[in-house]
């Protein structure tokens, strides 16, 4: 039930990124996560660069995620929920705006001001709405797609792509850590959402179904989504209440559909071959296969990315290196197998 | 959210604001109550609130089908005129398409 999602994120960034060039073209502008530049004289000095950007990325990552950990133990839920909403806002206003005008660019369609700002406040309030307050289930989840996707796409453009991989490797690293060691960060917010009988984050998390609960919640639990790629990686199944009847549905992370999104989208960008993009994009959901079996025999949270990750990874630079090469010279001889 | 688990006095307080808000300039919010309460105001058996979640549908879908019509009629006209309206057209567009109209 979670390959529907999955593969729409992913389907909704590849397609963008072989039909919009903007995500393609090659910028000087990087994010500050990332601020070695990988255009440097030599091959070492660009590993180099790609190594140091990638432990500034994933130093980031842990410091918000042991920063939400802290925030959210110590009852401080309007800085979180203030948060969450500033990121939700930038990304269903500004990044759909930008989303817009390069669709509009490609296609060459004109548009004035008035329709367009009529397009993206529609867009974006009732996304404030669905996914911070009250909305139809798969409304919200649509969004949550979508903002997965954006978020995605704003991660291909702009991270080089030697750190790039190197960020996904050790993202899902961090993810196991973080979510399997009874220290790690997410593994404790899972534990504490638990303690106190709420909701984890309802939508940092996409979840397949409703979960219904009458506990008595200090605060509202943040409703929002995820921008800073944070890899709340983990997918956990909805606990039972013993009062109330509850749908149990299995949740994933938005940071996982990001990472898995940006795999992909790195692969569509970067050969151009659509052997690469679609082992990927197989090797992931199978990957999340696997996580999800795990997770019926475990019951308990289990970090998301590190399975797939790494299959996608393999396949990535298996395909690439190995399978597209010989493709190509079998087309060439026209020699078919 | 699941409308089957809501008591119907909040059904009806949703659908209250979901039509309130629509009139700041969002049709989709109107368009979003047609479509989730229409089973609710048409189809299920009738409860007390379930005529007041009517109004509310019926007055969000006739929003909507105005809304429709005025930026139907606007896009036309910006999309057919606007060549021909010179420094004017360009000061609203967005994005300007390339090449000759």
């Amino acid at each position: 039930m979670l390959f529907v999602p999955v593969t729409l994120c992913m389907l909704l960034v590849v397609a963008t990124i072989k039909s919009l060039h903007f995500y393609t073209d090659k910028t000087d502008q990087q994010l500050i996560y990332t601020p070695f530049t990988e255009n440097t004289s030599s091959v070492g000095r660009r590993l180099l660069n790609s190594v140091l950007n990638a432990v500034v990325m994933i130093g980031v990552i842990v410091a918000m995620t042991v920063l939400l950990v802290f925030l959210y133990k110590y009852r401080c839920y309007k800085v979180i929920h203030g948060w969450l909403i500033l990121s939700s806002l930038l990304l269903l206003f500004w990044f759909s705006f930008m989303y817009l005008s390069e669709v509009l660019k490609t296609y060459n369609v004109a548009m004035d001001y008035p329709t367009a700002g009529v397009l993206i406040w529609n867009f974006g309030a009732v996304g404030m709405a669905c996914v911070h307050w009250k909305g139809p289930l798969a409304l919200q989840q649509a969004y949550l797609i979508v903002v997965s996707a954006l978020m995605a796409l704003v991660f291909v453009k702009y991270l080089p792509e030697w750190s790039a991989w190197l960020i996904l490797a050790l993202v899902s690293v961090y993810d196991l850590v973080a979510v399997l060691s009874p220290k790690g960060p997410l593994r404790m917010l899972v534990e504490t959402a638990q303690e106190r009988n709420e909701p984890i984050f309802p939508a940092l998390i996409y979840s397949s179904a409703m979960a219904w609960t009458t506990g008595p919640a200090d605060g509202e639990p943040g409703r929002a989504s995820d921008e800073e790629a944070e890899p709340s990686g983990r997918a956990a199944a909805a606990e039972d209440d013993d009062d109330e009847q509850e749908e149990r549905g299995v949740k994933l992370g938005l940071g996982d559909f990001i990472f898995y999104s940006v795999l992909v989208g790195k692969a569509a960008a970067g050969g151009g071959d659509w052997n690469t993009t679609a082992a990927c994009f197989v090797a992931i959901l199978i990957g999340l296969c696997v996580t999800l079996l795990l997770l019926a025999i475990f019951k308990k949270a289990l970090p998301a990315l590190p399975i797939s990750i790494t299959f996608g990874l393999i396949c990535y630079f298996a395909t690439d290196s190995l399978a597209r090469p010989f493709m190509d010279d079998l087309a060439a001889h026209h020699f078919y197998i | 959210m699941n409308l089957e688990r809501v008591p119907n006095e909040e059904k009806l307080g949703l659908c209250r604001k979901y039509y309130l808000g629509g009139f700041a300039f969002l049709p989709f919010l109107w368009l979003v109550n047609v479509v989730w309460f229409f089973r609710e105001a048409f189809v299920k058996p009738a409860y007390t609130e379930q005529l007041q979640i009517k109004t509310y549908v019926k007055r969000s879908a006739l929003g909507l089908l105005l809304w429709v019509a005025v930026l139907t009629t606007w896009i036309t006209i910006y999309q057919h005129y606007r060549a021909q309206w010179g420094e004017v057209g360009d000061y609203i567009s967005f994005t300007i398409p390339l090449g000759i109209p």
